[in-house]
């Protein structure tokens, strides 16, 4: 099942390579019909998805088979509940890629769609992916066809955007791939649960300063792909040069693949060094929080307005993460997904800026509220989702981080809460900018409004918006054991290597809180 | 075949011969390419090639004969034949076999299309399956020479270009000096040894201090000797200049197979003669290794000619090689060994992109004339962004699994800096490959023509695809036969 | 054909500090030879009668000039008869060893190989003569 999922995509996308090039109306509409039916077969995952599964069965639709045997990997696949949401997530966000493509893509038409379909293949495999190796080798896929869609098709300075992309990502990756063999020649396995098995009953035991050093070299590749302040740098570049379709995959998709290994892998496997360096982590969330909400607001370049704000939004995630309790943690999955929808349809609504005008300069545009009414409506709800307005998804999800993280730490809470407040400045004044006042700019009178296939796809985001605003425990549900598990992993290990090493041991104290918060986290994950 | 022509002369063959048949066979076809290419008038010299093919394939089919036996050593333990000489010969042979198929129409267009080509890289291939398969100083020593005599003109095969003159006298210059060098180390391992045979020599290391004056002498003199053959930093001054002097199939054939032999050349004497001296030379191997990889990868980010920018990058390849020596484990040899035979195919392959953009009056090796490559020859493109992934070391092709064999050893023995330092150098090695790749796919194509595919180039190119596909896919089988040349003896009784 | 066992022809002494010892009969030779030539000069030049003459002072060298520049141009042609000629000769020089153990050869099995040999050798010769390499005026 999960493999039909994974690799459909990709099928589609060899099957479409045999169409002739010349019949570009075709080629779009097979990429869009490859990728709904992919996002159909994966409506299945979430009816046959039990929110609590038995103790044994941690991972659902689980597969595996032998493959190679010198480097012991196996296929193994699985999906939990953290999974689940960003296949979906994934799955959701492909169909409009192919859409607000339809115009503006129109160069090379079939390899773009040959490739958006692969990307998805590879995003997919990396969330299903339990093999650690097979998790490296689709994390490394991902980059292939990210690095075309933004060198081919992306705006003035692509190939510079699309280089650095590359060595960004792979530099990191590089030094997980290196801890994962490390791991490896520690543990005899490349399997995801056997290594956790081994560690959290006790039979591999790592010392403090291998898994400090496995800890920062998984936490680099995530830090920088997520990405974590000080390493943000490609971020913008990447986002401004991609097309739409590159943008919305790149913020949809992409950035939560960071915080995802954060949560899959360096939490469990390295509860320790996670506690001893949740503070610096948490700080550095908190800096980019701020920096990226002030320079999101000083941007004369809408695209480039988003990408900040992207910093700042995924620096609550991490935020909510390594304030290491069951509500910041289910804040944190849940950011991931308003991010995902909410931001994806700001880089919607800038591509369709941009398909008319060809400029996403904010003083170029003014006054669309009166060419373009629908346009202006569906975008101001897409704005306020992300602003995180009650009642509309972002708000949950900023809500439960801060409440975490106040649990945590108030000050984390306090100062990550000016962020909220700057969002909503640098969100609403940008709107204002765009939207209101008078036209400026005598070519915009003329702008067409909204084509039926964009005020679809604004539409669907925005009805998503609103679900997943009043009905978050639908979500929260299907994600509560996982994250119970996650922290359980966590605790076991910590109270038994303070129960170890008591004299020494200062940085473990935190467990204390998670026990309290870890009973509490279902019910506080439904506000 | 020979030993039927022979039996039925009535003649009885001592048993040795056999282990000898498949250089033998070479021979034969070499000398009969020379004959040969007097019967045919300029249109049909590409049966030269045939009959070079035909050769290679003989000499398989007896290489094939041997790969069940253990250590059999004849002629006075001048030679021994085991597993690791095996591997290595099938190595050549597949090496030898790509670079004909890749020549044929390379030299038409060159206009130097001669008999001798064929016959002198025959003749190259015997030298290496010596050399892979000698167990005395003097057979190693012949085997080096054969090889690197056949190279120096083969490298200065194309006579009216100025640049394949300079390679080939540069090449011819410095090599004579290395062997030279190399010889004197070999005359100090017999004085110290008393004899010119390997495990003879080793017992003799084995029983002196390691601080010995003369252990040292002849450790620096013979490692400056096979540094300089694998090209590796500070000995690799020569490689890009011959790189991109000689003719481009000869490079890839250079930077392939004659690496490789000269790498087990490297392994048998290291591991044999050397190992119980291992604390005096690892660190050196370590900094050679480090040094390699920081000048080849560095070396190859400014460089504008792609058979330049290949020279670096193979000058990087042989650090990461080397390291698998550093950590001395069976997945150190493995991953040499696994290394080897993924990098005749890959880096073949991006010789063979290269050759395909040589067409008349175009000498096509810059990296401008990959320009839009992705229109004018979509197949081109692809194959080539399958080769450079995997010279950068990207899963899933084959080139990765090389690295992770490296990156295996080097953690299990514990050398964890050295194994972030090989993980790190990816990124600019990443770099400068998609450099490459940036221009075959994003830049606009200027006038250049569409380039042509001949049937022999298309059949190397689709082997050396094929090759790193399934080998990055489902390598088991190929790991396992780079993993038979750890059961031969000398392997076996310093892993014990 | 099995193990690793070695032969006369590759073993000689170990080399050790006292090695130098094995060069004794070398100096011995060098120290006769430089002796005897000093006693044959001089006695010639005591013994000797001297009648010198302008042919006789000046340099012998076959066929060249003895006065001139040094740097005058070879034509390459010396070099490939000259090389063509160690080539072969050394490769003849072969037939020594061969002739020495050809007793102890199995019956015709030396024959037979040094055939094959000179096969090889004749391959070599066609090949040069086909090239025109032994050609003068070509």
């Amino acid at each position: 099942m999960l493999t039909v999922v994974t690799f459909l995509p990709l099928a589609g996308g060899l099957l479409l390579l045999f169409v002739d090039e010349e019949l570009k109306e075709t080629i779009r509409r097979g990429a869009m019909a490859v990728a709904v039916f992919t996002f159909l077969v994966s409506l299945d995952l979430l009816a046959g998805f039990q929110s609590s599964p038995g103790e044994y069965h941690v991972y659902q639709f689980e597969e595996m088979r032998h493959w190679m045997s010198s480097p012991p990997i196996s296929y193994h696949l699985g999906l939990d509940g953290l999974s689940l949401w960003l296949v979906l997530l994934t799955t959701f966000l492909t169909p409009f890629c192919v859409l607000c493509s339809w115009h503006g893509v129109d160069r090379r038409v079939k390899e773009f769609h040959v490739l958006l379909l692969a990307l998805e293949s590879a995003m997919i495999g990396v969330f299903v992916a339990l093999d650690l190796f097979l998790f490296f080798l689709f994390f490394e896929a991902m980059l292939i066809p990210m690095f075309f869609l933004i060198g081919i098709w992306g705006h003035e300075r692509r190939i510079y955007a699309a280089v650095k992309f590359v060595l960004y990502t792979m530099a990191g990756s590089i030094l997980m791939l290196v801890a994962i063999v490390a791991l490896y020649s520690q543990t005899g396995s490349f399997d995801f649960p056997v290594i956790l098995q081994k560690l959290v009953s006790g039979r591999t035991t790592l010392t403090m300063p291998t898994e400090r050093l496995l800890f920062l070299a998984f936490f680099a590749a995530f830090a920088i792909k997520v990405p974590l302040f000080p390493l943000h740098t490609w971020l913008p570049d990447a986002h401004v040069e991609a097309p739409t379709a590159g943008s919305v995959i790149l913020a949809g998709v992409l950035l939560k693949i960071g915080t995802y290994g954060i949560l899959r892998f360096c939490l469990p496997l390295f509860p320790r060094a996670s506690v001893e360096y949740a503070p610096y982590i948490a700080g550095l969330a908190i800096i980019g929080i701020i920096y990226g909400a002030l320079v999101a607001m000083v941007q004369p370049d809408y695209k480039k307005l988003v990408a900040y704000s992207s910093v700042s939004h995924l620096g609550f995630v991490v935020l909510g993460i390594f304030s290491l309790n069951a509500v910041a943690i289910q804040g944190a999955i849940y950011q991931m997904l308003n991010h995902g929808i909410s931001t994806g349809g700001l880089f919607l609504a800038a591509g369709m800026l941009y398909d008319r005008r060809h400029t996403h300069v904010i003083t170029e545009f003014g006054g669309l509220a009166t060419p373009m009414p629908v346009f202006a409506s569906l975008f101001l709800f897409v704005c306020l989702s992300s602003a995180g307005l009650p009642m509309l998804n972002g708000f949950i999800g900023e809500f439960l981080i801060l409440n975490g993280a106040y649990l945590t730490n108030p000050w984390w809470a306090t100062l990550a809460a000016t962020g909220v407040i700057l969002s909503a400045v640098y969100l609403l004044w940008s709107y204002q900018r765009l939207i209101y006042g008078p036209v400026t700019v005598e070519k915009n009178r003329e702008l067409p409004d909204a084509s039926g296939r964009e005020r679809f796809s604004l539409a669907a985001i925005c009805v998503m918006a609103l679900v997943m605003g009043v009905a978050s425990p639908l979500f929260t549900a299907r994600t509560e054991a996982t994250v119970t598990r996650i922290l359980q992993s966590e605790m076991t290990r910590n109270t038994r290597y303070e129960a170890v090493q008591r004299p020494t041991g200062a940085a473990v104290p935190v467990s204390v809180p998670l026990v309290a918060a870890g009973a509490e986290g279902g019910k506080a994950g439904r506000p | 075949m020979v030993q039927d022509l022979l039996s039925r002369l009535g003649m009885q063959l001592p048993k040795e011969f056999a282990l000898i048949l498949p250089q033998v066979q070479l021979g034969i076809f070499a000398l009969g390419i020379l004959l040969t290419d007097f019967l045919l008038d300029r249109k049909s010299r590409w049966w030269n090639a045939v009959l070079a093919l035909a050769g290679v394939g003989f000499s398989g089919k007896a290489l094939w004969n041997l790969r069940n036996l253990e250590d059999v050593s004849a002629y006075h333990s001048s030679i021994v034949v085991d597993p690791f000489a095996v591997f290595f010969g099938f190595l050549f042979l597949i090496s030898a076999a790509l670079v004909i198929l890749l020549s044929v129409r390379y030299l038409e267009i060159e206009d130097e299309h001669h008999g001798e080509f064929y016959a002198l890289l025959l003749l190259a291939t015997i030298g290496m399956m010596f050399l892979a398969t000698g167990s005395d100083l003097i057979t190693l020593f012949l085997g080096l020479e054969t090889m690197a005599l056949s190279f120096y003109v083969l490298t200065g095969f194309l006579r009216h270009r100025k640049a394949s003159n300079e390679g080939a006298l540069k090449y011819v210059l410095l090599g004579a000096f290395s062997s030279g060098i190399l010889a004197y180390g070999f005359s100090l391992m017999y004085g110290i040894g008393g004899s010119t045979n390997l495990a003879r020599i080793a017992q003799a290391y084995a029983e002196r201090s390691p601080g010995d004056p003369l252990v040292l002498i002849s450790l620096v003199t013979v490692s400056a000797g096979v540094f300089f053959k694998i090209a590796a930093v500070p000995f690799h001054m020569w490689a890009p200049d011959v790189y991109e002097g000689a003719p481009t199939s000869i490079t890839a054939s250079i930077s392939v197979a004659s690496k490789a032999a000269s790498f087990a050349l490297l392994l048998r004497i290291f591991c044999t003669a050397f190992w119980p001296i291992r604390p005096n030379w690892e660190m050196v191997v370590a900094g050679v290794a480090v040094a390699s990889m920081t000048i080849g990868n560095f070396g190859a980010i400014t460089q504008s000619n792609l058979k330049r920018l290949l020279a670096y990058s193979s000058i990087g390849h042989v650090g990461y090689m080397l390291l698998g020596l550093v950590a001395g484990t069976p997945d150190g040899f493995k991953g040499i060994a696994f290394y080897l035979l993924v990098y005749v195919f890959m880096n073949t392959g991006a010789f063979a992109i290269v050759i395909l953009l040589r067409r008349e009056g175009v000498i096509g090796e810059d990296i401008e004339d990959l320009n839009g490559l992705i229109s004018r020859r979509p197949v081109a493109a692809i194959l080539l962004l399958i080769f450079m992934l995997s010279l950068a070391g990207i899963p899933p092709t084959a080139g990765f699994i090389g690295k992770y064999f490296i990156f295996l050893s080097l953690i299990e023995t514990g050398h964890y800096v050295l194994a972030v330092f090989a993980a790190l150098y990816i990124a600019p090695a990443l770099y400068y490959y998609f450099r490459v790749v940036v221009h075959a796919w994003m830049r606009e194509p200027g006038g250049a023509a569409r380039p042509t595919i001949s049937v022999a180039q298309g059949v190397a190119l689709a082997a050396c695809t094929l090759f790193i596909l399934v080998a990055g896919l489902l390598p088991d089988r190929f790991i396992n036969f780079a993993g038979t040349t750890l059961q031969s003896q000398f392997l076996q009784m310093i892993l014990r | 054909m099995t193990g690793l066992h070695s032969h006369r022809y590759y073993t000689s002494a170990t080399m050790s500090p006292g090695y130098l010892g094995n060069y004794a009969p070398l100096l011995i030779h060098i120290l006769v030879a430089m002796a005897l030539a000093g006693v044959l000069l001089s006695l010639s030049a005591l013994v000797g009668p001297h009648r010198p003459s302008r042919e006789k002072a000046q340099a012998y060298e076959c066929g060249m000039r003895p006065t001139g520049d040094a740097r005058h141009p070879f034509d390459v042609k010396f070099y490939l008869v000259a090389i063509l000629f160690i080539l072969f000769d050394v490769e003849a020089i072969f037939f020594y060893p061969w002739a020495y153990v050809y007793r102890n050869l199995p019956r015709l099995f030396g024959f037979y190989e040094m055939l094959l040999y000179i096969g090889i050798l004749l391959v070599g010769y066609i090949y040069l003569l086909k090239k025109g390499a032994l050609d003068w005026n070509k």
